[in-house]
Order: structure tokens, then C-alpha cells, then sequence
């Protein structure tokens, strides 16, 4: 076989898996387009015209708000947990002190344990606090993430070079400058491939808010769609757009973010 | 430079997370072991039962073990099927024989990126057996009667919820794969060329043994992963989730009913037995530890 028809046979065969993947979106999108009752009465393969009355049912449940509220949980959750796991790590990998190794040891017990394991209490907790009627509770958990740890750790030992640090604390630079200045600068792809993951995890997080979120203008994305289901049981149509409409920006984000993603997931903690 | 005066530096760097961490991870994960050796419905006051709801865990009633079965049983078929697949294409993507690389990664990738609540919910649709996608196109061509009660028989559903996770997740194992295929170093396979090694061969005896630190990470993380499904099935099977009655619970027969669904029902959904949730989460760590332990076990042992 030579080598043009390889090409061709290696190619179809992913386009082939592609089909597979992209056509549950492609039937979602289409199905957001139609009349609530075109859905029961035919197969619909292309788009229709009903895209503009959908959207104005949608509209009409605040889903704005509940995009916004979704935006500022997963944007401050990436945020903090990004800049403490990177402090942790920058500790971990260039740094000594008593007891580092039972330490890590104890952060990457942390990665087993089920986040549902605290669950209960945690709410109860939050309750406590007072701040379960806002939207803290769902950035909270976020701030110490053993995986982000781990993942700084692994990504700083291969990639900062002992000597630039160490010539920078020469010249007189603070510890914190050393970080802020040279240390960030090196881990820039771990940062872009934490911060995708984590957006994406607090994005889709759906059990912490079901249980502790009750009003209606705290909802966040995934919370958002299921009341969308609720109110609108009828109109499929509807709750369908405002599926595609929940999975836009998230689409996007990777769009964007995936050359560097995959740079980094190759230049990180997958080296084992 | 003093070395004295940077003593401080590391715990400085280490503090926020060791802090947050205690507060907000190591308080709640040891007042929940508390509670669940009490009743508590949360608004009465707690009533300290020992380890009775540890024994209750073992009463069919709990649906705890056949909840932790149906859990491993969707992670024992969904996760070879992702490792294969996403071996496969991630080899592919990685050969010089394919075009538009980046395209596909992404394509592949998008399913993994999606709220698992509208993963289920599109699957519910697709599946329905009246307004279903699936349905249709198969009354179409006539290749059955009349539509399929998919969600209503346990087969059905569980297979549905298998299809389901593989589509989600072979772009997930296929990014790690390709992550793990560049780090390969490019000479080993081009010595084994010149000797002569075809390249299935070289593939076997080369690329699949050094990829091994990858498959450890995925099947660990597959599994731990596998044991907090929670929002497709409960989206597949109960529609809009959200405490419906309509459904029952776990789906037909609770054939789908995984364990962290089974924690949610018992805590905050058809009843709010804190204490009872709270020992199911426990219960389950306990398999989780169980499971990690053989692992690592198993790595420890190859090694030796």
C-alpha cells in the first residue's frame, strides 16, 4: 500500500469516529431550531425556523442570569486554584523543609478521596458560615485542589532551572518576586491546561449546587438547564436550545485553548 | 542571603493550600464520619447509633452494594472500550498519515467538554421512544414495528448509559494517549525500522511498553472517576432530575442506580437521612481505597 492511500484510509477512519462524535450535537442543534411539535411528528435532519421563538422562550427564564452566575463561579474558581496550587507547587518542587515528602504524600492521598466524601458536613458547614445563600459555596472547594497541586509540582521540577532562581535571589529578589516574576513565566503552559481543566470541572459541577443552592438566581449553568426542563416539560424544543446555549461557551473556550491544552498536558505530569 | 531568614519561605508557599485545604476538605471530610454514625435528619437533633448505618449498608434495603455493582459494572465495560479507542485514534492522529491533525483532535475532544447534565438530557432525547431520534429513523426503515421502550428496560438502559460514557469519554483517554505518544523519544522506533520490525510490531514491542506510565494514570483516574458518576444516568433516566417522583429512582429495577446517586437519594432526595448518606459515602471510599491499593499493588509488582 503506498503512501497516498494510507493517507486516505487513515483519514476516513477518523472522519468516520468524528461523525460519531459530532452527531448527537448536530442533532441537538437541530432540534433547537424546530417547533415543539415538528419534534414529535418527523425526523428532523436540517435546521428549521423556529430558532428565533425558541430563543425568546428561553429568554424569558432569566438564563442570562444564569450564565452570569455560572461565569463567576468558574472564572473565580480557576483563578484561586491555579494561584494556590502554584504556590504549593513552587514549595513542593523548589524548595526544601521538614517532612516535604509526607507531605505531598498526604496531598496525593488527597487526589483518592471522592469529593462527596465531606459532602454532608461541608453544607452544613457552609450553612454555618452564613454564605449559603450566595454563590461562595461553589468557588470554595476549588481553592485546594489536590490535583492542581500535584500538577504544579510535577510541571516546576522539569521545568524551572535551579539556577535562575537562585541567580535571581543573588541580584536581590524577593522570594514573592521570584515567583511573580520568573517563576510564572515558566510554568505558562501548566497554567493554561490547569485553568481549562479546572473552568471546565466548575463549569459542569451539577451535585454541589443541586444541593445547596435554592433560589432560582443563584442557579448556575447545569442547575439552569434542568429548570429549564422543568418549566418548559412541554416544550422540548426550548430545553433543547438552551442545552446547546449551556454548551457554547465551554465549546469555545477549547476552540481556542486546545493547541496550548495539549502542548501542556505533553510538557507536564504525563511523563509519570 | 540569610539562610536562617528563608526558612519560613517554603511554609509561606505552602500555607494558603494547607490552610483552605484544613478548612474546607479536612473539617467536613471528619464531622461527616461523625454524622454518620449518628440519625440525623438535620433538623431534629442527632441521635449517636454507633455503627449502625455501617450494618444497615449491608441490608438490601440500603441498595448500597447493588448500587457499588452497577457502578463497577459500567466502569468495567466502559473503560477498556475507551482505552482502545482512544489508543487507536490517538496512534492514527499521531502517524504521519493524517490530515487536518488539530481538526480531529478537537472534534474527538468535544464530547469530554460537555455538561454532563446535557449529556444525559441528549441522550434521553435521542433515546426517547416516542419523540426519539433513534426510534424513528429505525421505524423509518422498517427495521422494527413499533418504537423501543429503551429507558424502560434494564438491558436497554444500561447499555444506552455505556454508549453513552464511551462517547464521552475516548477523546478524554485519546488526548492523554497523544500526550504520552510525544513523549516517546521519536529514534527508538526509527532504529527498530532500520533493523527491520514492522510497525505493528514495533508498535507492540516499543510504543505500547513505554506507554504504560499513561495507561496506569488513565485506568486509576477511570476508576476513580467511574465512582462519582452521578448526573448522566440520574439526567438519562429521571428527565429533569431535579427530586422528580415520577421516575423511580436508579432507573428500571435501579439497574443504573450508582453509588454516589444512591448518597444523593438518601441525604437530600426521596428521603434526608444525613447520617445513612454520609455512611454510604464512607462505604464507598473504602472501595475506592480497596481498589487503589490493588493497583498500586499490581504497578509495584510488575516493577519488581
Amino acid at each position: 500500500m503506498n503512501s497516498t492511500a494510507r493517507t486516505t484510509l487513515a483519514t476516513s477512519a477518523i472522519a468516520l469516529l468524528s461523525i460519531f462524535a459530532l452527531l448527537p450535537f448536530y442533532i441537538m442543534i437541530v432540534m433547537g431550531t424546530y417547533q415543539n411539535e415538528d419534534l414529535f411528528q418527523r425526523i428532523v435532519l436540517i435546521p428549521g425556523h423556529y430558532l428565533w421563538e425558541n430563543l425568546k422562550t428561553v429568554a424569558a427564564s432569566r438564563f442570562d442570569l444564569v450564565y452570569w452566575n455560572s461565569l463567576i463561579v468558574s472564572v473565580a474558581s480557576t483563578l484561586l486554584s491555579v494561584f494556590v496550587s502554584a504556590f504549593a507547587g513552587f514549595a513542593f518542587a523548589k524548595h526544601e523543609f521538614k517532612y516535604k515528602n509526607k507531605i505531598f504524600g498526604a496531598v496525593l492521598l488527597t487526589m483518592m478521596i471522592p469529593g462527596q466524601l465531606g459532602l454532608v458536613a461541608y453544607v452544613i458547614e457552609m450553612r454555618y458560615l452564613g454564605v449559603s445563600g450566595t454563590l461562595l459555596p461553589l468557588i470554595m472547594p476549588w481553592i485546594a485542589n489536590a490535583f492542581g497541586v500535584f500538577w504544579m509540582t510535577q510541571f516546576m521540577k522539569g521545568a524551572i532551572p535551579t539556577e535562575v532562581l537562585e541567580s535571581a535571589r543573588m541580584d536581590g529578589c524577593s522570594d514573592i518576586g521570584v515567583f511573580f516574576r520568573i517563576v510564572l513565566a515558566f510554568i505558562y503552559p501548566a497554567i493554561t491546561t490547569l485553568s481549562l481543566l479546572v473552568f471546565l470541572w466548575s463549569w459542569n459541577n451539577y451535585l454541589l449546587p443541586l444541593i445547596i443552592i435554592n433560589k432560582p438566581e443563584l442557579y448556575t449553568i447545569p442547575l439552569g438547564i434542568t429548570s429549564l426542563g422543568n418549566a418548559y416539560r412541554t416544550d422540548l424544543a426550548a430545553q433543547i436550545l438552551g442545552l446547546t446555549l449551556g454548551t457554547i461557551p465551554v465549546l469555545i473556550l477549547f476552540a481556542f485553548g486546545s493547541k496550548s491544552f495539549i502542548r501542556g498536558l505533553t510538557a507536564g505530569s504525563v511523563k509519570g | 542571603m540569610n539562610t536562617a531568614k528563608r526558612k519560613w519561605v517554603p511554609y509561606f508557599f505552602l500555607s494558603p493550600y494547607l490552610l483552605f485545604y484544613v478548612v474546607l476538605g479536612l473539617i467536613p471530610i471528619v464531622f461527616s464520619f461523625y454524622v454518620s454514625l449518628t440519625n440525623w435528619d438535620g433538623i431534629s437533633g442527632k441521635t449517636f447509633v454507633g455503627l449502625s448505618n455501617y450494618k444497615f449498608l449491608f441490608n438490601p434495603d440500603s441498595y448500597f452494594f447493588q448500587s457499588v455493582g452497577n457502578t463497577l459494572l459500567f466502569i468495567a465495560m466502559t473503560l477498556p472500550l475507551q482505552i482502545i479507542f482512544g489508543l487507536a485514534i490517538a496512534s492514527l492522529l499521531y502517524s504521519q498519515f493524517v490530515k487536518w491533525k488539530a481538526f480531529f483532535q478537537l472534534i474527538n475532544f468535544l464530547p469530554y467538554i460537555v455538561t454532563p447534565v446535557a449529556v444525559g438530557l441528549m441522550f434521553n432525547l435521542l433515546f426517547d421512544w416516542q419523540a426519539g431520534f433513534v426510534n424513528k429513523v429505525l421505524l423509518h426503515f422498517g427495521l422494527i414495528e413499533e418504537g423501543i421502550y429503551w429507558l424502560g428496560d434494564p438491558v436497554y438502559a444500561r447499555m444506552i448509559i455505556v454508549l453513552m460514557l464511551f462517547w464521552k469519554g475516548f477523546g478524554y483517554t485519546m488526548i492523554f494517549f497523544l500526550a504520552g505518544l510525544a513523549n516517546i523519544p521519536k529514534d527508538l522506533n526509527e532504529a527498530a525500522q532500520v533493523d527491520g520490525a514492522s510497525g505493528f510490531r514495533s508498535f507492540w514491542s516499543i510504543t505500547l511498553p513505554l506507554l504504560k506510565p499513561v495507561m496506569t494514570f488513565i485506568i486509576i483516574t477511570g476508576i476513580i472517576g467511574g465512582f462519582q458518576l452521578l448526573e448522566e444516568p440520574m439526567l438519562l433516566l429521571g428527565g429533569s432530575g431535579m427530586g422528580s417522583s415520577s421516575a423511580v429512582i436508579g432507573g428500571p429495577e435501579r439497574c443504573c442506580l450508582t453509588t454516589v446517586w444512591n448518597m444523593y437519594d438518601t441525604a437530600y432526595g426521596s428521603t434526608t437521612r444525613y447520617g445513612l448518606g454520609a455512611a454510604i459515602a464512607y462505604g464507598l471510599c473504602v472501595i475506592i481505597a480497596i481498589f487503589s491499593f490493588i493497583g498500586v499493588r499490581l504497578q509495584r509488582g510488575d516493577q519488581e
